[in-house]
């Protein structure tokens, strides 16, 4: 069954100003998907249709069978949010706060407290437990977003940058315990950001979205079939037989496209035999970010949309 | 009625104020001013310089003949604790209020915490009663305790200066029943109201000040000798406000919405 379904969901604020066109997709459960875009592309527009915060212009959404704009409580309880906008009590201390959000979530006082314990060790807040929020670094903020959202066992979370602000430790731990939510629990995790790089690290498929529109969906394998599925291997080598297509990169550096691993063996051997020294080859497929740039420059050259 | 999540989120917000110093003064100093010191000058002037106190001349013409001792220090000090104080006393649920709700609404979405309680298992209107619920329980209890320090303050200063005590009249019950619970609720729906708009907690407050204009303007009556604030007016203006409150704050909680709230 599926846990997010967003169909044909659209937003435009006052009238005019289109944030989200026609956005579908669906999610299954366990499944992190990364909701990439740049700043203003309508990702958060996106985490507040889904959550009941905004109502769609067009089209609908369910999570879990609920409907967000019909009946928000009821869509809160199974999930958790993660936003820079939502943050917590400055006058309260880290544990305070969780189990607040706890007993406001219908958890019990002691219950509350013995989650909020738990996941203050689980995201290495411990120390910092009794002290004041507002003398939490960013990093603990964040981290402690995370604990909050994460109090009432929710079966979908949403995270808008969870990672921004995080030292590289902490973004590390909080991607790790990410992945060990949806792969143990089961949860669905709805993750937008705009760090290609990071999200390629977690996810396992992905929405790529430019100006409110979904440029694809899937998982990155699919991504690359749209774009190109083969690879690319930097050869450097003293020289190069010419019947060999390639593109000079640097001093003595070549590029060649190749539909699959296979295909390098008979190239090497094709310069080595015509006397060519190789000291380095290496092979990579179309990075996250890659595919993200041709398939925008994709859409403004006009063949998508 | 009330769930133990909105019963989690009144706490909260009443805790909120108490352990902020800044706010917790405010709230405190106001009523300290209006009830201790304001009737406590009164008294002492009725009773050491009765004839300075001849501004009250117009006004204690005004009283019916049963209250017409012939007493003029006492006369004065009756009026002073049933038909002065309760117009200044209207001030406090209407400052204690503000100040409350402000913080409640304005100053969570000030400092981004509004949004994560938006997130919660409850509907926008159980958040928003619990919300007003606490300010108004705030409001009722600075009240009340105003009051009662109001009230042992001025007997005993009444009864060691004059022997024996006046206790305060009938139209305290109108106040503290009344007039005091509506005023209360005008004011936090007006800052409720404002929410959407207000950036920070002074601006929401601002607006609720407005609503001491019509409290003065009775000040101004009652001093100038133009009306007397017997019960039965004081009754109808309590009433008519009860209904204004009740109409006000349920037209507000019509139009809210996340998207307002969020705005």
């Amino acid at each position: 069954m599926n846990t997010v379904i967003a169909d044909r969901l659209s937003k435009t604020y006052a009238q005019t100003n289109k944030a989200l066109d026609q956005v579908s997709f669906s999610l299954g459960k366990g499944e992190v998907f990364g909701f990439l875009g740049p700043n203003g592309a309508g990702k958060t527009t996106m985490v507040k249709l889904l959550n009941g915060m905004l109502e769609p212009t067009e089209g609908s959404c369910l999570v879990c069978g609920i409907d967000p704009a019909v009946h928000p409580e009821k869509m809160h309880r199974i999930a958790g949010v993660v936003t820079e906008h939502a943050q917590m009590y400055d006058h309260l201390t880290g544990y305070e706060n969780l189990v607040f959000y706890g007993t406001l979530f219908g958890i019990g006082g002691s219950e509350s407290q013995t989650r909020a314990q738990i996941l203050l060790e689980r995201l290495g807040l411990n120390d910092a437990k009794d002290k004041k929020l507002a003398a939490y670094s960013t990093g603990m903020r964040q981290r402690l977003s995370l604990a909050r959202a994460m109090i009432h066992r929710p079966e979908v979370l949403f995270l808008d940058e969870p990672t921004s602000g995080l030292d590289p430790e902490s973004a590390q731990s909080v991607n790790q315990m990410i992945k060990q939510l949806a792969k143990e629990d089961g949860t669905t995790v709805f993750l937008c950001t705009h760090q290609l790089r990071y999200a390629q690290e977690i996810c396992s498929s992905y929405g790529l979205i430019d100006e409110g529109v979904l440029l694809a969906q899937g998982t990155i394998e699919q991504l690359r079939a749209m774009v190109f599925s083969g690879m690319t291997v930097t050869i450097r080598a003293d020289d190069i037989p010419a019947e060999i297509l390639s593109h000079r990169t640097g001093v003595n550096e070549y590029e060649i496209s190749v539909e699959s691993e296979e295909d390098i063996p008979p190239v090497i051997r094709q310069i080595v035999d015509q006397g060519g020294n190789i000291y380095r080859v290496t092979a990579k497929r179309m990075s996250l970010e890659e595919i993200y740039f041709a398939l925008i420059e994709e859409r403004k050259g006009g063949g998508r949309r | 009625m009330i769930n133990s999540m909105q019963m989690a989120l009144i706490k909260k917000d009443i805790k909120s104020i108490t352990a902020n110093k800044r706010m917790f003064s405010v709230i405190l100093i106001v009523p300290l001013v209006l009830t201790v010191f304001m009737p406590s000058i009164f008294i002492l002037s009725a009773y050491f310089v009765p004839e300075e106190t001849s501004d009250f001349q117009q006004l204690l013409e005004l009283l019916p003949s049963s209250q017409q001792t012939g007493d003029l220090t006492r006369m004065i000090m009756a009026l002073t604790i049933n038909n002065i104080m309760p117009m200044f006393f209207a001030i406090i649920p209407i400052m204690a209020a503000s100040v409350m709700a402000a913080s409640s609404f304005v100053g969570e979405k000030e400092k981004r915490t509004l949004e994560t309680l938006l997130y919660c298992p409850l509907t926008l209107k159980q958040i928003f009663y619990s919300k007003i619920l606490a300010s108004f329980v705030m409001s009722m209890a600075v009240s009340l305790i105003s009051f009662l320090g109001m009230t042992v303050v001025t007997q005993v200063e009444i009864l060691l200066l004059t022997g024996s005590m006046l206790l305060p009249d009938i139209n305290w019950v109108v106040i503290l029943l009344l007039v005091a619970p509506a005023v209360s609720l005008i004011a936090i729906t007006m800052i409720v109201r404002g929410s959407a708009k207000a950036q920070t907690v002074e601006e929401a407050q601002q607006r609720a000040a407005f609503l001491i204009l019509p409290i003065v303007l009775l000040m101004v009556g009652q001093f100038t000798g133009f009306i007397l604030i017997s019960v039965w007016i004081l009754l109808g203006f309590g009433a008519i406000l009860a209904v204004i409150a009740w109409i006000y704050m349920q037209s507000a909680m019509r139009k809210v919405t996340y998207e307002m709230v969020l705005n």
